[in-house]
């Protein structure tokens, strides 16, 4: 059960590198790939479709955090006070530009909402590179951190790069990928967060709650997984390339 | 103010902040999957028009209710790590059951709603905001679950220092808990109804040329209103007993604040229980009609807000000085080694960011009620009356 929990866990941070990661990818290159209001347009609503799915992976890792392995939760939250806050409100202004982007008609409005999502995503890589940095060496934040944040920053704007030359080829970076290539720059999102997660994997496994209560997280949680994932895969194959052409106004 | 009392206040912002969202989102969550099924298997187009307005407002509101959910999720570790280092194997699991079991669902499905219009077969595409409404309310139950946990600590015993899950049929059966739910829930569907009459109410006061839409929206409304606050004034007292066995005392002239909280809460609900069931229903087939009322059903919109927040005020404040009753008090409970400075600069970032959110939030709700259904933008159909041309460019992918 122990390991069971572990393998959910690690498959939860993956799948949030791995899925979210193109997002704050992208927002750290919106000004770069969209140097007009409609070219930033067309890269938000090419992922716009995805966030929701993909942000919800880190609200399960905490929720994991919190019920399979409550005293470490505490322990890393808290010792990482002022990365965990900076990332929040990092989060919080990038998911506000999305949502918030299309509510007025004003150039002025869009553009600055767009400058948020940019400097909310930037704060999230770089929170993230200093977070990642100070778990592996036992919670002190160092300016070695910045080093982290520079390689996680580097590693998804790679993978925003690729998801956004998959989805829209040849549109916005001038180039086609294919679904192997988006694969392999989210094994490379997700790289960092596997190193971490494979050499604290004894750490965490020491923290982890009584069998009662794990058992009792099996019983409700497991059988819903297969509709879980079911919503994933659902989301990929609804607003995947290659399907029908738009035929709304994006919301985002 | 001490370290303390700053964490404290934190948490009652953010979390009066999140409520303030969540229970509309509650509300107006079943009123447009009500409207979209009609619209599905009836195909009168006001139904489609219906759910494209109320849904973008609950959309837009659902934003904030994202935002601030994200800050009290994280805030128990960050401000209060000692609870879940001393009962962390009982309270975390409903959180985690929550997070996973339902929250992941609703924004999964929320995203495949929001973005799958005129893209998803249409009853796949209804078959989501129903998972929507559902897991919302499996959402309300794990929090009140966990929140009833707080209030009287059942199916847990203490062993070597921390509590221990031993009965969880016990947890989910909390007498704090039972009562309380359905309090909440008919909060919801009354504030729910209160903001879809009161926008109603608006338009059809001003004379705008949408009548059909907000005479059937009106309607809907002071329905929903009127069962809300039956369910909520009902449960509400049903919880008297419960609250009397296990926090005697609660409501007997403590703290000014539980008692403001308590007794204005009553007034609110009673009163908009009298004026919605005893008033507003039996003359629901008229009221479309009757203008001199409409400012009242206007002016009652922001009411359950406020007592939802005194209602949480009661609840909270009244359990003080414990986090977990009769084990753990909330001194004992914050992070060991939290200083004032930290939590000082953490108070003002997430106050300062989500209040400007919040108000900015409310702000484009109530533009969007007040330019009407012709300005939705939410699954707007493209081709002819679609899209004006300045918009095409999103549709080009």
């Amino acid at each position: 059960m122990d390991i069971l929990w572990f393998g959910v866990f690690a498959v939860l941070v993956l799948g949030y590198f791995a899925l979210e990661g193109f997002d704050i990818g992208l927002g750290m290159l919106l000004p770069f790939l969209g140097r007009t209001r409609e070219g930033r347009d067309r890269i938000v609503a090419a992922m716009a479709p995805f966030v929701l799915a993909n942000e919800v992976w880190l609200v399960a890792v905490a929720g994991v955090l919190f019920g399979a392995y409550p005293r470490a939760e505490g322990e890393v939250l808290f010792g990482l006070y002022p990365l965990v806050v900076a990332l929040l409100v990092s989060w919080i202004l990038r998911d506000a530009g999305l949502w918030f982007r299309r509510r007025l008609d004003g150039r002025a409005w869009r553009t600055g909402w767009d400058c948020i999502i940019c400097l909310g995503s930037y704060g999230l890589a770089f929170g993230w590179g200093a977070a990642l940095v100070a778990l592996a060496s036992g919670m002190s934040i160092t300016p070695l951190g910045l080093a982290g944040g520079v390689a996680v920053a580097a590693a998804l704007a790679f993978h925003g790069w690729t998801f956004v030359s998959w989805r829209l080829p040849g549109r916005v970076t001038g180039a086609r990928r294919g679904g192997r290539a988006l694969l392999a720059s989210a094994c490379v999102a997700a790289a960092p967060a596997a190193a971490l997660l494979a050499g604290a994997a004894p750490w965490i496994l020491d923290h982890t709650a009584p069998a009662d209560t794990l058992n009792v997280l099996s019983i409700m949680i497991l059988p819903l997984a297969p509709i879980m994932l079911a919503g994933q895969v659902w989301v990929w194959r609804a607003f995947g390339p290659g399907r029908a052409p738009e035929r709304t106004l994006s919301f985002f | 103010m001490d370290v303390l009392d700053l964490a404290r206040l934190q948490f009652a912002v953010t979390g009066s902040l999140h409520f303030l969202f969540v229970v509309l989102t509650l509300g107006l969550a079943p009123l447009v999957a009500i409207m979209q099924t009609l619209w599905t298997f009836r195909g009168n187009p006001v139904h489609e028009r219906m759910t494209r307005f109320w849904g973008q407002i609950y959309v837009i509101n659902y934003a904030l209710g994202i935002m601030t959910g994200l800050v009290m999720e994280f805030q128990f570790g960050l401000s209060w790590s000692g609870l879940s280092h001393y009962a962390g194997d009982v309270f975390g699991a409903p959180l985690a059951i929550e997070t996973l079991g339902a929250f992941f669902l609703e924004s999964t499905f929320l995203g495949l709603w929001i973005f799958g219009w005129h893209r998803l077969p249409p009853k796949l595409h209804l078959a989501c905001i129903w998972i929507v409404t559902l897991t919302a309310y499996a959402s309300a139950f794990w929090i009140m679950a966990a929140n009833a946990f707080l209030q009287n600590p059942a199916g847990a015993v203490e062993r070597g220092g921390h509590l221990e899950l031993v009965d969880f049929g016990a947890m989910l059966t909390n007498p704090m808990l039972v009562f309380a739910l359905p309090h909440v829930i008919g909060a919801a569907l009354l504030t729910g109804g209160c903001v879809v009459m009161g926008a109603s109410a608006y338009h059809l006061f001003r004379r705008t040329a949408e009548r059909e839409f907000f005479t059937k929206s009106l309607r809907l409304g002071v329905v929903v209103a009127a069962i809300g606050a039956m369910v909520a004034v009902g449960f509400g007292f049903a919880q008297f007993g419960p609250v009397g066995e296990f926090q005697p005392g609660k409501f007997d002239g403590g703290a000014p604040l539980v008692m403001a909280g308590f007794g204005f809460m009553i007034l609110i609900g009673e009163l908009l229980q009298l004026f919605i069931a005893f008033f507003l229903l039996p003359v629901i087939y008229w009221l479309p009609r009757w203008r001199w009322v409409h400012p009242i059903v206007m002016l009652i919109t922001p009411l359950p807000f406020v007592a939802a927040i005194l209602g949480w005020l009661a609840r909270e404040v009244g359990r003080q000085p414990w986090l977990i009753y009769g084990k753990l008090t909330v001194a004992d409970a914050m992070s060991p080694g939290l200083t004032s400075g930290t939590i000082t600069l953490s108070l003002v970032a997430f106050t300062a960011v989500l209040g400007l959110l919040a108000v900015v939030d409310y702000l484009l709700i109530a533009r969007t009620v007040r330019r009407g259904p012709a300005a939705a933008t939410l699954g707007v159909p493209s081709g002819p009356g679609g899209p004006a041309p300045e918009r095409a460019t999103a549709l080009s992918l």
